[in-house]
């Protein structure tokens, strides 16, 4: 799941301030599960910006839509044709909706209404915890399930670092967590001596190969065989 | 400048069983006021409380039951956290956060309830009317 917050109130309005009809396009997907971009939080997004713009004595049509994903473009349809009646768009939806929907409006300006943040998954009730960084080369056949590229603070791969106190990162120290972040590679320890594979352990993994994950610029999946 | 005021009561059906008597005395006080009966606090959401602000009225009130009486159980801790997070728009607004109210009113408990139309006419006084709705100025219904 992709997981965003809102931006600020005062950023959106100076995004949108010089048009009239503002369409607010929600995704009813990963931003809904964190309630960041869903139907709810686009009608709240619409409620605060009409208060906005009402105090600064001016008055906007502010529309709503929301989709099931922003990320595909055969979703984005009901968005597009309700975009004829706007000035602007607004998408709630993680950054790669955004651009997707710009795409598809090419004389429309389409602004984000989100900061996107990680993949992550839904710890629980209100909270959202990174545990993907999309690195292009997965490590968590062998570290039992717990990904150090996003779960250590320090993104290590071959142990801890010495600085977990108490089961939990030296993090919590400065940031004051709560709940507070355990050490993922305690978490990795525990969780391959339950499966009685600490042995994997033993073998060092060399530098990871970062050309798989961004530094080698945008990154693309070409399936021939899903191609029209 | 009371009568200028809008306050929007939404009043669990349980906490306020008749919540006619209740818009009357809020109008008594020189209110203008419109009391809905929620099935419970929990069904509101703050899109909505944001909402009746921005169309027509100039205080949203909540009234909900003790959290160990909520017939749905977490019906009112539901509802405190909810105006909590609605509030904190109000203040990124640049608004009396006390715009948004709520009370706790356990079924049938009419002392309560005089207290707590004292206190929303108390804080309508205080904070008097938006100023663009005072104006004039109302948000037009967003179309979906």
């Amino acid at each position: 799941m992709i997981v965003g917050t809102r931006k600020a109130l005062a950023e959106i309005q100076g995004m949108v301030s010089g048009y009239d009809r503002i369409l607010l396009a929600g995704c009813d997907t990963c931003v809904a599960e964190c309630a960041a971009g869903g139907k709810k939080e686009v009608a709240e997004m619409a409620a605060a910006l009409q208060l906005l713009f009402c105090q600064a004595g001016q008055s906007k049509d502010i529309r709503e839509v929301s989709v099931d994903r922003q990320c595909i473009h055969e979703f984005l349809l009901d968005v597009v044709a309700a975009a004829e009646q706007a000035d602007a768009v607004v998408s709630l939806a993680c950054g790669a909706g955004v651009q997707a929907l710009a795409s598809l409006l090419p004389h429309t300006p389409v602004f984000p209404g989100l900061n996107t943040l990680f993949i992550g998954e839904t710890a629980q009730r209100g909270l959202w915890l990174e545990n993907c960084r999309g690195c292009g080369d997965c490590v968590l056949g062998d570290t039992a399930g717990i990904c150090p590229v996003s779960r250590c603070a320090k993104v290590l791969s071959n142990g801890p670092c010495g600085g977990a106190k108490e089961g939990l990162c030296e993090i919590n120290i400065s940031l004051k967590l709560d709940p507070p972040a355990p050490c993922a590679w305690l978490q990795i320890y525990d969780r391959l001596k339950a499966l009685d594979q600490l042995d994997r352990l033993m073998v060092m993994r060399p530098p990871k190969d970062w050309s798989k994950a961004h530094s080698s610029g945008p990154r693309r999946v070409v399936r021939p065989d899903q191609q029209a | 400048m009371n009568e200028k005021i809008k306050v929007v009561v939404l009043a669990c059906g349980q906490a306020l069983p008749e919540p006619q008597g209740l818009r009357d005395s809020l109008a008594g006080a020189g209110l203008a006021a419109r009391v809905v009966a929620e099935p419970c606090s929990s069904k509101i959401e703050v899109y909505q409380l944001l909402r009746i602000l921005a169309r027509e009225a100039d205080m949203v009130w909540m009234i909900g039951c003790p959290e160990t009486a909520c017939q749905y159980l977490e019906g009112s801790s539901r509802m405190s956290k909810r105006v909590a997070y609605a509030q904190n728009y109000l203040i990124e607004l640049n608004l009396e956060p006390q715009r948004l109210g709520m009370s706790i009113i356990a079924p049938g408990d009419a002392g309560v309830l005089k207290g707590v139309i004292a206190q929303i006419a108390e804080m309508a006084q205080v904070l008097g009317p938006l100023a663009f709705h005072a104006a004039g100025l109302a948000a037009k219904e967003s179309t979906q």
